[in-house]
């Protein structure tokens, strides 16, 4: 048996806002194996990244908090200790990258030098080896002419390039666990398929974890060993990712993969799912998924639904699952045009 | 056969880039360079292309959003680029666009009647109050939106509803052809659905033509009867859909339907990974403004610019390869 490398616990994360209190995460769990891919898909407002905020303990507060669960990571919880400790963790153990490359690295500052700060606040090294390892590190990310590039500022770089300098600042201190919050999303296609193959490779060669964050299915399939599917602040269906893709369990899961085109498979109409997520401040009692669901009954609107195991791993959020099954047998569509939505 | 609505020829946009001091025309961006295409009556006709390739450019430029630095853009037989201001007022009513982004393209300040009404209002198809809400309340139905909404702010609404309005707003004048520019990339996937269903009924409903612009080729594959493939300012690849994704002839296509995720872990795909980034429209490559990239380039390739013609049965591409 593989010890876990991180275990989220009933993680709750709330923002005190002055329209209300915003349960962004409310009750999550997962765990992440040494050398794995856990995906996490989810569309805005599911609290995917304030996930990964709070596993880095970035979540801003005032007004975020930490509210109740634990996060274990190496046997250590991290929400117990202290800032120090946690300073000597991040980015040294576990590291991000970041959507939107440009913001997320300092404009006045070159990118080797960018990337020697944080060897050089983890490592004992000097000056001249940091620099040699940052040139190293551009390398391996593939970053032509490492050398030259080494001293130039993001702005000179393209989106692709700066991404990739992203990742090399991020495995500069050879982290076990890598959490990538939809890392491709600004990129153009052909570069997506850089970028992915590059964290691929690097993810082999260094035999570290990856939580790869992102709203796209294709990118979750790609690259992901186990997906959570998240929605509403919850887990509503956490599987390994052949059975999740053959055999999605909750109408959520069915609907986002059933609403987008396939490249191989021709459909007249998709299957849209109506409505648009609720309002954080305003999340409806019982499921959450209750207000866009076509198989939502009275207990679904009395009483949450436990993450339950459906067997072999595969959990679902979901009161009616079984149904959904019996109807996925038949081979019928669940989501009905209803014309009005909204 | 039917007729074509829309023909563009030779269509080109340059932007000038200027020097700082004395605002001299030092260079020009070549956004949109000589590229021709027609679109049917009743057809959709997709757009597709990475960030940069002119796609959008060319949308604006067709309605006359910008101005064209050469070429010509014919709508139902009328030579658009010489129409009078007049005349081209009238015209707008049949060439109606819809934006990416659906938070900037709202007027904050406005309610949704008077977004959807204005139209209505410019081209006189309204005379009075009442005839404005009752037609804007008639429009909100179609595109799945209650008259209660009538007097809310944009800032009201989610962006699959925002949409809706952006949808409503071009429909009010009773358009021929709708150029949606990136209508679903702003959304979640949830909401991306409803919109690309909303806008194929109508096109039933109306007998509409749609050129539809996006960078998601799995979105333009569902919604495209025919698919014209751009990079670096021209087309190199248009034909029928079925046939682009079952046969593409040029290799950026091809490296590009290979790039594409598919959401299905069992499927691993032979990846053509392209090198580098798309080059700058300032400076574009010679001869075929692929070759850098192409894993398939030999001698013409930086020389030679190939010819965008026809390779059997109304399939264009532009490829040395393909003479061979």
């Amino acid at each position: 048996m593989v010890a876990k490398l991180l275990e989220v616990k009933n993680l709750q994360t709330y923002f005190y806002t002055e329209e209300g209190v915003v349960k962004a995460v409310d009750g999550v769990d997962f765990e992440i194996y040494p050398g794995e891919t856990l995906g996490i898909v989810g569309e805005s407002g599911c609290g995917k990244s304030v996930t990964s905020l709070s596993i880095m303990r970035l979540v801003e507060s005032p007004p975020g908090r930490i509210e109740a669960g634990e996060i274990i990571f190496r046997g250590k919880d991290l929400t117990k200790i202290s800032e120090k400790e946690m300073r000597k963790i991040r980015g040294n153990d576990i590291s991000m990258i970041f959507q939107e490359p440009m913001t997320s690295l300092n404009p006045v500052y070159t990118v080797g030098n960018q990337i020697m700060e944080a060897i050089m606040l983890h490592k004992s090294v000097d000056k001249k080896e940091a620099r040699r390892q940052a040139i190293e590190m551009l390398q391996k990310v593939g970053i032509p002419l490492p050398e030259q590039r080494v001293d130039e500022y993001p702005h000179q770089l393209s989106g692709g390039m700066r991404q990739r300098v992203m990742i090399a600042m991020a495995l500069s201190c050879d982290p076990q666990l890598l959490i990538a919050d939809e890392p491709t999303t600004a990129l153009d296609v052909t570069i997506q398929a850089q970028i992915l193959e590059l964290m691929n490779s690097l993810k082999e060669s260094y035999g570290m974890a990856i939580m790869m964050i992102t709203h796209d299915l294709g990118v979750i399939a790609e690259v992901s060993d186990r997906v959570a599917v998240m929605y509403a602040g919850k887990v509503v269906e956490y599987s390994n990712v052949y059975p999740l893709f053959e055999d999605p369990k909750h109408p959520y899961t069915w609907g986002l993969m059933n609403s987008i085109p396939k490249l191989d498979k021709d459909v007249d109409r998709l299957e849209a799912i109506p409505g648009s997520v609720p309002s954080p401040l305003n999340f409806p009692e019982g499921c959450k998924f209750n207000t866009r669901c076509p198989l939502a009954e009275e207990k679904c609107y009395d009483q949450e639904p436990p993450l339950e195991d459906t067997g072999e791993g595969h959990l679902v959020r979901c009161w009616r699952y079984r149904d959904l099954e019996e109807i996925k047998k038949r081979g019928e569509r669940i989501y009905e045009d209803r014309g009005v939505l909204d | 056969m039917a007729d074509n609505l829309l023909e563009v020829r030779n269509l080109k946009k340059y932007f000038p880039v200027k020097s700082e001091i004395f605002k001299r025309t030092v260079a020009q961006v070549k956004a949109v360079d000589d590229i021709s295409f027609s679109v049917e009556e009743g057809e959709t006709l997709g757009l597709v292309g990475e960030s940069g390739c002119g796609k959008s450019t060319t949308g604006r430029t067709i309605l006359r959003l910008l101005k064209a630095t050469a070429g010509d853009v014919v709508f139902e037989g009328k030579r658009v680029m010489e129409l009078d201001a007049k005349e081209m007022r009238l015209l707008r009513r049949d060439m109606q666009i819809i934006f990416q982004d659906p938070y900037a393209s709202l007027n904050p300040r406005m309610t949704v009647a008077d977004i959807v009404g204005e139209p209505l209002v410019i081209h006189k198809l309204v005379t009075s109050k009442e005839e404005k809400y009752s037609k804007v309340k008639e429009i909100l139905e179609n595109v799945g939106m209650g008259a209660e909404y009538m007097n809310r702010y944009p800032h009201e609404f989610s962006g699959g509803q925002r949409q809706r309005i952006g949808v409503a707003r071009a429909l009010a004048v009773d358009p021929k052809l709708i150029i949606a520019d990136e209508p679903v990339s702003a959304l979640d996937v949830s909401v991306q659905a409803q919109v690309i269903n909303l806008l194929q009924d109508l096109q039933k409903e109306y007998g509409l033509t749609y050129l539809f612009i996006a960078h998601d080729l799995s979105v333009v594959k569902h919604i495209s009867d025919r698919v014209a493939v751009m990079y670096l300012g021209k087309i190199v690849e248009l034909t029928d859909k079925k046939e682009l994704f079952k046969n593409p002839m040029h290799p950026y296509t091809q490296s590009l339907l290979s790039a594409i995720p598919e959401a299905d872990p069992k499927k691993k795909k032979d990846r053509i990974i392209l090198k580098g980034d798309v080059p700058s429209p300032v400076n574009p490559p010679s001869g075929c403004r692929f070759h850098p990239r192409c894993p398939e380039a030999f001698e013409p390739c930086p020389e030679v610019e190939p010819e965008f013609k026809e390779y059997g049965d109304g399939h264009l591409a532009a490829c040395h390869l393909l003479n061979n």
